[in-house]
């Protein structure tokens, strides 16, 4: 039986690491994903576990100034992004979290913190990466809004949005095909899936979707398709700078296109049959 | 306690071993996976007398040590020989990695029989054994790892004093781990558990050891040992974050774990 305690009150003056929110001196640029878009999501989507903010302040013993301190998840965030830089060695594992450790000054047990098999590392990373990616997408439809840039017609959005979101990888790209079986286990499936459909639904957000109907799944499952199987041939891709994949994703965007005008093709002329018919039947029966 | 355990040191591995059935081996392997020790770890072991929990973390730690080295070697595919020669030699030195394990014990004899052990089964670096009482121990601040107490905490007379001192030792971010008999809330396994503690062990003391009180002793001080989540507000109290447990064999045995951060 397993049991984890998050204690409401104590003297934090005794803890040794973690910091006062005031020496904080730099934004995290990995902090869990803040913006998350959601419009009238069919299945109830639950945020990513966010990091928790400062606690409230507690006065010290001797009438010290209370100041807030930094949460233990918070913590565990700057190990695990400290971690990262040392992952291409030692892939994403418990030994590259406590090389992290070790840069902020902890001592390597630290890395007891978390699972052995590095699945926190890689969440950790997904995360990051999706909310770099939110952060790019809405600067760039701010450039839109002012003016500044052209609005890009919807196959050459998607296409860019998730060639940003794979280039994150190309540093790690090694060691991913082993991240992405630590993905699938079935432990860590809900997370993995969870920060899957959140960035589909931030980049189908981003390129102007406002659909609330049967089109929403469709957009979604198209676009997951794509960016997955996109995402697979990246791992064996040994092309200059990725030419194939991005070849490849230019590919099936297109297909995806073609999908939806032939739908809709199909749909108008199915309408125009049935109007023939119609219009036969009562010729015929006049 | 100190007498209790000067009689018992030469047939502790023994009794160990029919007390529990030799299950006490399986818990504290599980005890050295959970710890995962990677090679440069400095570990404290207290009460660790007989050297069970140190040996295991020699042998995962090379183990660790050796895969490492292993996969060191592939990435250089590229370089020269005499490279290759030059930095094989200077890690082949060096098979733990810099980990090193501190064993200490309040009891002399104890720590004898351990030393006995490790020139038996060939360990020879890596081990300190050092004299000291977990209620105040002879080192530094800020100097472990990892500090271990297997089966040794509920010996202690002032558990908070223990506690404080692991905390002392500790290096920032560096863990507690304490391997301990804990209380079994399964009504059935319960009385099963109390009918083999009273009825047998100390038969099996006598026999073995041709000792029945020190192994009453031992029975008794288990079943006065606080609960799970009374240790663990203890170790709370003591200063460490993210405090949890794990129980072992429906609660015969429990694992707490802390960091202090």
């Amino acid at each position: 039986v397993r049991c984890q305690h998050y204690p409401p009150l104590r003297a934090l003056q005794a803890s040794a690491v973690l910091r006062r929110a005031s020496d904080e001196h730099k934004k995290e640029p990995f902090t869990s994903s803040s913006q998350q878009h959601f419009e009238s999501p069919p299945a109830g989507h639950q945020p990513e576990q966010e990091p928790q903010g400062p606690r409230p302040s507690y006065t010290g013993q001797g009438g010290q100034e209370s100041e807030d301190y930094e949460s233990e998840e918070q913590l565990q965030h700057r190990i695990l992004t400290a971690a990262l830089e040392f992952v291409p060695e030692h892939g994403w594992t418990a030994e590259a979290i406590a090389e992290g450790a070790k840069t902020l000054g902890l001592s390597v047990a630290a890395a007891g913190m978390f699972h052995s098999d590095g699945s926190e590392l890689i969440l950790h990373f997904v995360s990051g990466c999706n909310a770099k990616l939110s952060k790019l997408l809405e600067k760039e439809q701010k450039l839109v809004q002012l003016g500044e840039a052209e609005k890009k017609p919807i196959d050459e959005f998607l296409r860019h949005a998730v060639e940003a979101r794979l280039r994150m990888l190309i540093p790690y790209i090694e060691k991913w095909p082993q991240a992405l079986s630590v993905l699938l286990l079935p432990r860590n499936i809900p997370s993995s899936l969870n920060l899957l459909t959140s960035m589909i639904d931030d980049i189908w957000h981003y390129a102007g979707d406002q659909s609330t109907d049967f089109n929403w799944y469709t957009r979604r499952a198209v676009l997951t398709g794509i960016y997955n199987t996109t995402e697979l041939v990246m791992m064996q891709d040994s092309s200059p700078d990725f030419e194939d994949t991005w070849r490849f994703l230019e590919n099936r965007v297109a297909d995806a296109m073609t999908m939806s005008s032939t739908a809709s093709q199909v749909q108008s002329t199915g309408e125009a049959v049935v109007q023939g018919l119609m219009g036969a039947a009562v010729t015929v029966s006049n | 306690v100190y007498q209790v355990f000067e009689s018992v040191a030469k047939k502790y591995d023994v009794m160990n071993d029919s007390m529990t059935l030799g299950i006490h081996r399986v818990w504290k392997d599980i005890l050295m996976h959970k710890m995962n020790p990677s090679p440069g770890t400095l570990l404290l072991d207290v009460a660790g007398g007989t050297g069970d929990i140190a040996f295991r973390f020699i042998n995962y730690v090379s183990s660790v040590r050796e895969r490492q080295l292993q996969r060191k070697l592939k990435h250089r595919q590229n370089l020269s020989w005499q490279e290759i020669f030059e930095s094989y030699q200077k890690d082949k030195f060096n098979s733990l990695g810099d980990s090193r394990v501190v064993v200490c014990d309040i009891n002399r004899e104890m720590l004898k029989v351990g030393k006995q052990k490790a020139q038996h089964l060939g360990y020879s670096e890596g081990l300190s054994w050092v004299l000291g009482n977990a209620e105040e121990l002879p080192f530094d601040n800020d100097k472990f790892d990892v500090y271990t107490i297997a089966f040794g905490i509920r010996n202690v007379t002032r558990i908070d004093l223990a506690l404080q001192e692991a905390y002392r030792v500790l290096k920032p971010g560096g863990r507690f781990l304490c391997l301990e008999f804990s209380h079994v809330s399964n009504p059935l396994l319960s009385r099963l558990y109390d009918l083999y503690s009273f009825q047998v062990i100390p038969v099996l003391g006598e026999v073995i050891a041709g000792d029945w009180k020190s192994y009453q002793y031992l029975v008794e001080s288990i079943r006065r040992f606080p609960p799970q989540e009374e240790l663990k507000a203890m170790i709370e109290d003591a200063g460490f974050f993210k405090v949890d447990y794990e129980n072992l064999n429906f609660g015969i045995v429990a694992i707490h774990s802390g960091f202090k951060l």
